[in-house]
C-alpha cells in the first residue's frame, strides 16, 4: 500500500519535470527561475483550499462550499476594514468567519445525515450569497470590490523573503504542519480510518464525528486564509475571488491521490499535483496556448491521469495476485462510500 | 397525515410550492396570474432538461456535473451549424448528437473504466467547456437566425414549442421509469448494482445509457437556451449544473441511488424558479436571491433528513415489534442497500 503510494507521488514528481522539460523547450523564457517562482503566486491559493480538502476527502467527506467561502471570507476582512476595524482584528475576523462556516457545513452534516455534497452544495449557494449581502451593504453591490486596504496588507501579496514570495513560504509551511498532522499524528491515522470504513471507526471506538468535524474546520480556516491572500494580491475583496478554485482544488486533491471514495490520499501528492496543474496552466499561456485551449487540456489530463491510474492500479492487481484479491480489496470500498 | 407528507416526499414539495405561491400571492397582489406561470414555466425549461438529465445519472448512483458544459458545447455546435447555412432541424438533430456523444464520453470513462463519476465528469467539464471555446474561438455566437428564435414565441396559451417539447421529455420520462422494464433496471442498477448483475441486468450498460441520456436532455437543454437567449455567450450553461443536482436533492432523489421521480423533478424545478421570479416580484434587490435560494435548499433538506431519521427509527421499532415483514414501510435510507431490490421500487412510488 505505502509503496503504491508513494510510487505515485513519484509519477506525479515525473509528470511536473515533463511538464519543465517540454514547456522549457517551446520557450526557454519559461524555465527562467524568478518567472517560476513568482508565477506560483498565480495559483498558489488553489493549494491553500487543496490541502485541507483532501483531508476532508480522505475522511470519507466533501466539501465544495470553500469556493464561495474564500470570497466571504475577504468580503468579512473587507466589510471590518471599511468600518475602521484595526488589521489585525480585521484578519481574525475573516479567520473566524471561515472557521464558523465550516462548524456550520460539520453540524449540519451530522444533524441531518445527509450527503457531504448535498449539504455543501447548499452552503455553497449560501455563502456566495451572505457575501453578496455583506458587500451589498457597504456599498459595493454586486462584484464589485471593497478596497483601500492598508499598505502593509496589500504588500503582503508581492512581499519577499530571502528572494521567494511570501504566499509560497506560507503555503509551504502550510503544507508541512499539513504532512505532520495527516501522516504523522494520531488524528492523521484516525482520519485515514474513518474514511476507509465509518462503521469500523465508530465501532473500534473512534470519536467519527469529531473527527470529521476537525476535517471541515481546518477547510475554513484555509479558505479564509486563501481569501486574505487572494484579496491582499489584487487589493480589493470581492465576492467571486474563490470561484474559480473549485475545480482546480478538487482536481488536485484527487490528481494527487486522494480517492474521492474516501480513505486514500497524501497532502504530499496534493501538493505537487497543485504544481502540475498550475505549471500547466502557465506554461500553455506562455506557449501561446489559448486559454480555452488549456483550459481543455487540463480537463483532459485529469480523466486521463485518474484512468491511466486506475488502469495500471487494475493490471497490477491482474498480475500481482489474480483477481480475488483485488475484489476483496475494490469491491467493498467502491461499494460503500459512493457519495 | 405526518405519515403520508413525511414519505411521500412529492406530495409535501408539492404542498409546500402551493404554500409558497400563495404566501407570495397574499405578500404581493397580483404575482397569482397565469401571466406568472408563464414566466416561471418559460424561466424553468433550461434547468428543466438538465434536471431530468442528472436524474436518470443519479439514479443509477452516479453524478454528472459536466452538464453544464456539455449544453454549452452542443449549443454552440448548433449556433455555427445555423451560421453557416444548416437547415433547423438538421443542426438540432446534430447539436442533440454532440451531446449524447459528450454523454457517452462520460459513461465509458465511468461504466468501461471504472473512473469514479465525479472524477470523471469534473474533467469532462473543463474539457468541453475547453473544446466549445476552441470552437468558437472565444467569441460569441450572435446573429441566430430567425428559425430558433421562433420556437420560444407564445403560441397564445403562454407556453411555446419549446414548452410543447419539455413537456413531452418529461412525460416520455415518467413513462420510461415507471412503466417500462428497461426503466425499472435504472433503479434496480442505483439501489444494489450486484444484485442487480447477478439477475442479470446489464448494469454497465444501463449506466452507459444513463450518461448518454443525461448528454442528449443537456443537449436539448442548449436549443432551449439559444432559442430563448438568442445568442450563445461563452459561459453558457456555467454552473447550472450544480443548481440541477440541488433540484434533484430537493425534487427526492437520493444521491445514494436508487430513489426518485421525475413529477418530484418537475415539482422542485417549478419551485426553485417561482421563487427567483418571486424576488424579483417582491422587489428584492437581486443580491439576496442565492443566499435565500442556498438558505431554503439548506433548510428544506435538513427538515427532510430530520423526518426521514424520525421514519427510520419508527419504521425499525414497528419491524422489530411484529417480526419480519414490514415490506411496504419501506425507508429511504441508507440501510436500504441491505435489503433486496424490489422493495425500494415502491419506496419511490
Amino acid at each position: 500500500m505505502k509503496r503504491l503510494v508513494l510510487r505515485w507521488e513519484a509519477v506525479l514528481v515525473l509528470i511536473l519535470i515533463l511538464e519543465f522539460v517540454v514547456f522549457g523547450l517551446i520557450n526557454p523564457r519559461f524555465l527562467n527561475p524568478s518567472n517560476l517562482l513568482y508565477g506560483t503566486s498565480d495559483f498558489i491559493h488553489i493549494g491553500i483550499v487543496a490541502v485541507p480538502l483532501t483531508l476532508v476527502i480522505i475522511g470519507g467527506g466533501i466539501d465544495v462550499s470553500f469556493a464561495s467561502l474564500v470570497g466571504l471570507c475577504a468580503i468579512v476582512f473587507g466589510v471590518a476594514n471599511f468600518f475602521g476595524v484595526p488589521l489585525p482584528l480585521s484578519i481574525l475576523a475573516a479567520l473566524a468567519a471561515g472557521v464558523c462556516a465550516g462548524a456550520m457545513n460539520a453540524a449540519i452534516i451530522h444533524f441531518s445525515k445527509i450527503q457531504p455534497l448535498v449539504v455543501t452544495l447548499g452552503s455553497l449557494y449560501l455563502f456566495g450569497g451572505a457575501a453578496t449581502v455583506l458587500s451589498g451593504a457597504v456599498g459595493a453591490g454586486g462584484y464589485e470590490g471593497i478596497g483601500n486596504f492598508p499598505g502593509i496588507f496589500t504588500e503582503f501579496g508581492y512581499l519577499e523573503v530571502f528572494g521567494i514570495p511570501a504566499m509560497l513560504i506560507l503555503f509551504v509551511i502550510m503544507a508541512l504542519i499539513f504532512i505532520v498532522l495527516l501522516h504523522f499524528t494520531r488524528f492523521g491515522r484516525s482520519v485515514y480510518l474513518v474514511g476507509q470504513s465509518e462503521n469500523a471507526a465508530r465501532y473500534s471506538g473512534l470519536p467519527v464525528e469529531r473527527i470529521q468535524t476537525v476535517t471541515y474546520l481546518l477547510t475554513g480556516l484555509c479558505a479564509a486564509i486563501a481569501g486574505l491572500m487572494l484579496s491582499s494580491y489584487f487589493g480589493s475583496a470581492r465576492v467571486d475571488l474563490g470561484t474559480a478554485t473549485l475545480l482546480p482544488a478538487i482536481t488536485a486533491a484527487v490528481l494527487g491521490g486522494a480517492s474521492i471514495y474516501g480513505g486514500q490520499g497524501s497532502v504530499l501528492g496534493t501538493v505537487i499535483a497543485v504544481f502540475v496543474i498550475g505549471f500547466l496552466q502557465q506554461g500553455l499561456q506562455m506557449a501561446g496556448v489559448p486559454s480555452q485551449v488549456s483550459s481543455a487540456l487540463s480537463g483532459g489530463l485529469l480523466v486521463g491521469v485518474v484512468a491511466l491510474r486506475l488502469g495500471s492500479a487494475m493490471l497490477a492487481g491482474f498480475v500481482a495476485r489474480g483477481n480475488k484479491a483485488m475484489a476483496a480489496r475494490s469491491r467493498p470500498i467502491v461499494e460503500e462510500k459512493i457519495k | 397525515m405526518f405519515e403520508l407528507f413525511a414519505r411521500n416526499r412529492v406530495a409535501s414539495l408539492f404542498a409546500i410550492t402551493i404554500l409558497t405561491f400563495g404566501i407570495i400571492g397574499a405578500a404581493a397582489p397580483g404575482f397569482l396570474s397565469g401571466n406568472t406561470i408563464a414566466v416561471v414555466m418559460a424561466n424553468s425549461l433550461v434547468l428543466m432538461l438538465i434536471s431530468f438529465g442528472t436524474m436518470l445519472v443519479i439514479i443509477t448512483r452516479n453524478i454528472d456535473v459536466s452538464s453544464g458544459s456539455v449544453l454549452g458545447l452542443s449549443a454552440a455546435v448548433l449556433g455555427l451549424a445555423l451560421n453557416a447555412g444548416i437547415s433547423l432541424p438538421l443542426a438540432i438533430g446534430l447539436c442533440v448528437l454532440v451531446g449524447a456523444a459528450a454523454g457517452a464520453l462520460n459513461g465509458a470513462l465511468v461504466a468501461g473504466l471504472g473512473v469514479p463519476s465525479i472524477v470523471a465528469t469534473l474533467g469532462t467539464l473543463g474539457l468541453y467547456r475547453g473544446l466549445m471555446l476552441t470552437l468558437t474561438g472565444g467569441r460569441w455566437i450572435e446573429a441566430l437566425p430567425q428559425s430558433i428564435k421562433s420556437l420560444a414565441s407564445n403560441l397564445g396559451w403562454g407556453g411555446s414549442v419549446l414548452t410543447i417539447i419539455v413537456l413531452l421529455v418529461f412525460a416520455g420520462l415518467w413513462f420510461f421509469l415507471r412503466r417500462t422494464r428497461s426503466g425499472g433496471y435504472f433503479f434496480a442498477v442505483g439501489d444494489n448494482r450486484e444484485a442487480a448483475r447477478h439477475l442479470g441486468i446489464p448494469a454497465r450498460w444501463i449506466e452507459f445509457s444513463a450518461f448518454v441520456g443525461a448528454g442528449a436532455c443537456a443537449a436539448l437543454a442548449g436549443v432551449v437556451f439559444a432559442a430563448q437567449i438568442g445568442f450563445i455567450p461563452n459561459q453558457a450553461g456555467n454552473g447550472i449544473e450544480l443548481k440541477a443536482i440541488a433540484a434533484n436533492v430537493l425534487g427526492g432523489v437520493s444521491l445514494l441511488g436508487g430513489v426518485g421521480s421525475a413529477v418530484g423533478v418537475f415539482i422542485s424545478v417549478i419551485f426553485l424558479t417561482a421563487i427567483d421570479s418571486a424576488l424579483v416580484f417582491l422587489r428584492i434587490p437581486a443580491f439576496w436571491n442565492d443566499f435565500i435560494a442556498g438558505a431554503i435548499l439548506l433548510s428544506v433538506l435538513m427538515l427532510d433528513g430530520r423526518i426521514r431519521l424520525a421514519l427510520d427509527k419508527r419504521i425499525r421499532a414497528k419491524r422489530y415489534a411484529i417480526g419480519h415483514g414490514g415490506q411496504n414501510a419501506k425507508p429511504a435510507s441508507k440501510e436500504k442497500a441491505a435489503e433486496s431490490l424490489h422493495v425500494s421500487s415502491e419506496a419511490t412510488r
